[in-house]
């Protein structure tokens, strides 16, 4: 916790405090209001899901009897297997992602070599070009090639990410070069040095560049909409979405789905939230 | 570049001349260093640099039905662009949308940043509560908010205990925009959020400790410490949202299809449009440029306020 302004003492500065987190208090509970209601909603039986919204109650936000029968029943809706493809796409762009990035990182830094300037450019010009701008022509290009309705389609726009390399560049630069040399004094080749001295060392950029690369494939809407029209490749995002399209629109499943695939990425950035905040710090600071 | 010389192996046992075995050496570095960028590299060409190039080229072109074939056109799906009124709409719409959206969401990041590094009881748990949303992806927001906006939904039941009357959010012309940028900012001003609380736990202490003992106001501290010292992340949070903005698709697409009467007609989803629903993919491509070139625009202005700021 901060308090970096010196606070008044005595009463003033007790009443200062509580007043102040009064605030913080409404501020928090107005930004939960929408997921509460959603998490709520979700544990009710289907045609209860509207009944105490209006007049606003407090049964509004809390339920008194739940049923998980809403998150049962999703698992046979297209929803179940659209949330699988999900993790399965982000689970293979992330491993994938991370060795592809790491090296590249590595040879952006480690090695001092000619034309690394060039090489930088393209991973910067890269990641200047916003991929939600060139989905559209790239959905082009990939149809062309046959990889609509692919996994491989899915998950190939993910595993550069220039913002990754980035981050693990910074990360790998503030290693002291010593090591290298000592390393090759020690007879390892580049990929010793990268294994063995680097990749040890560098396990919170790591997971500050795995948690990039997660929440670019479990946010995406235009890619997997795109790319992802059958069934057997339909992502979760784009199933919730479908939900609504329909006529009658089935609340209770609507809300479990919004959760679960709110939940999946919640518990990973909170158990993760140390390097979650590390490598948003390191962006804000480049 | 010493290194070299320490290498072992046959450039020591050799012992050739210093200036050959610098080139050699030299040489082993730039092929290991190939082997290490060239899976990203050749990624980073294919899913970026050749759509954009792509986009470029195919804007020249124009598909006819009748021909069954494309043939090239110079600038005349730009041109087609500049005199076409749902271009100029779209274009008006993303920048009134790009004008409301970016001073809000940064004003009421950096406010609450400010607040959550006050003293407080619990405030990392008041302001988790903030950050919770950014965990939602972008089709979950919108569809948890188009519900919370049906009539007989969350957003009328709060208005009704505040006593105000209900209100249609997306289906009318005059608040559809605005519900989106609510739905937005919801779960983008945490993200942001962020960044700018990372910026103000840098602000080093003691400046505080001796403006206040100057009897300088909570006010005047702000403005004359922090906020000079939160330049570069607040820049830097500017420009990315402002491009993040540019590029809002999903709300469009799921709750509003542009309407009512393209009040909600966003260039992403003009595009989208453009290209499946009238299947106009070099016209459409030819405005990816132009959303294209707007986004680098914004990126060099990023880098001069950096620059500035140093």
């Amino acid at each position: 916790m901060t308090d970096f302004l010196p606070q008044p003492r005595g009463v003033a500065g007790i009443v200062r405090r509580l007043a102040v987190t009064v605030i913080g208090i409404v501020v928090g509970l107005l930004f939960l209001a929408p997921l509460l209601w959603s998490l709520t909603s979700s544990l009710r039986p289907g045609s209860e899901v509207f009944r105490f919204v209006n007049p606003l109650q407090w049964r509004t936000f809390i339920s008194e009897n739940f049923t998980f029968d809403n998150y049962v029943r999703l698992a046979d809706t297209p929803m179940g297997l659209a949330i699988l493809n999900s993790l399965i796409v982000s689970v293979v762009t992330v491993v994938v992602g991370l060795v592809i990035c790491a090296l590249a990182a590595f040879g952006l830094s480690a090695i001092k070599f000619r034309g690394q300037g060039i090489v930088f450019s393209i991973v910067i010009l890269s990641f200047l070009i916003p991929f939600d701008a060139i989905a559209i022509p790239l959905a082009n290009l990939f149809r062309d090639a046959n990889l609509q309705n692919t996994f491989v389609g899915l998950i190939l726009p993910g595993l550069g990410n220039g913002l990754a390399i980035f981050l693990l560049r910074q990360f790998f630069l503030a290693v002291p070069y010593e090591l290298v040399e000592a390393g090759r004094m020690d007879g390892l080749g580049w990929w010793g040095i990268f294994y063995r001295i680097y990749m040890p060392l560098a396990r919170p950029a790591m997971i500050g560049a795995g948690l990039t690369l997660f929440l670019f494939q479990w946010h995406a809407f235009v890619w997997p909409l795109l790319i992802g029209s059958d069934s057997a490749h339909t992502l979760g995002s784009i199933a919730l979405a479908n939900f609504m399209g329909r006529f009658s629109v089935d609340y209770g499943l609507l809300f479990a789905g919004a959760i679960v695939l709110t939940v999946i990425p919640l518990i990973i950035i909170l158990s993760l939230q140390r390097y979650f905040i590390q490598s948003v710090s390191t962006t804000g600071l480049k | 570049m010493s290194s070299s010389s320490n290498n072992l192996g046959p450039a020591l046992t050799r012992r050739p001349q210093a200036g050959r075995s610098q080139t050699s050496a030299a040489r082993a570095r730039r092929i290991a260093a190939v082997a290490f960028l060239a899976p990203a590299v050749v990624m980073l060409i294919i899913v970026r640099l050749l759509p954009a190039g792509d986009a470029l080229f195919s804007g020249l072109f124009h598909y006819s039905l009748v021909a069954g074939q494309e043939s090239w056109v110079g600038l005349q799906n730009y041109v087609d662009l500049f005199t076409s009124g749902r271009f100029w709409n779209s274009v008006g719409i993303t920048l009134l949308f790009s004008i409301i959206i970016n001073p809000l969401q940064i004003a009421i990041a950096l406010a609450l940043a400010v607040l959550f590094t006050q003293r407080m009881h619990g405030s990392v748990l008041w302001r988790s509560l903030v950050i919770l949303p950014v965990a939602a992806p972008g089709a979950v927001s919108t569809i948890i908010w188009g519900v919370i906006y049906r009539p007989d939904g969350l957003a009328n039941a709060f208005l009704g205990a505040l006593g105000i009357p209900p209100q249609p959010y997306v289906i009318s012309t005059g608040q559809a925009l605005m519900s989106i940028i609510i739905l937005l900012s919801w779960g983008g001003v945490g993200y942001w959020m962020m960044f700018l609380i990372a910026g103000i736990n840098d602000v080093p202490r003691e400046l505080h400790e001796a403006a206040s003992l100057d009897g300088a106001s909570a006010w005047r501290r702000f403005w004359r410490i922090t906020f000079p010292l939160i330049r570069r992340p607040l820049a830097f949070v500017l420009v990315a949202d402002t491009i993040s903005n540019f590029l809002v698709f999903a709300p469009v697409q799921v709750l509003t299809q542009g309407g009512p009467q393209g009040s909600t007609n966003l260039l992403m989803f003009d595009i989208y449009e453009r290209a499946y629903k009238l299947g106009d993919l070099n016209t459409a491509n030819a405005e990816v440029v132009i959303l294209i070139a707007i986004t680098l625009v914004i990126v060099a202005v990023q880098f001069r306020l950096l620059r500035s700021s140093e």
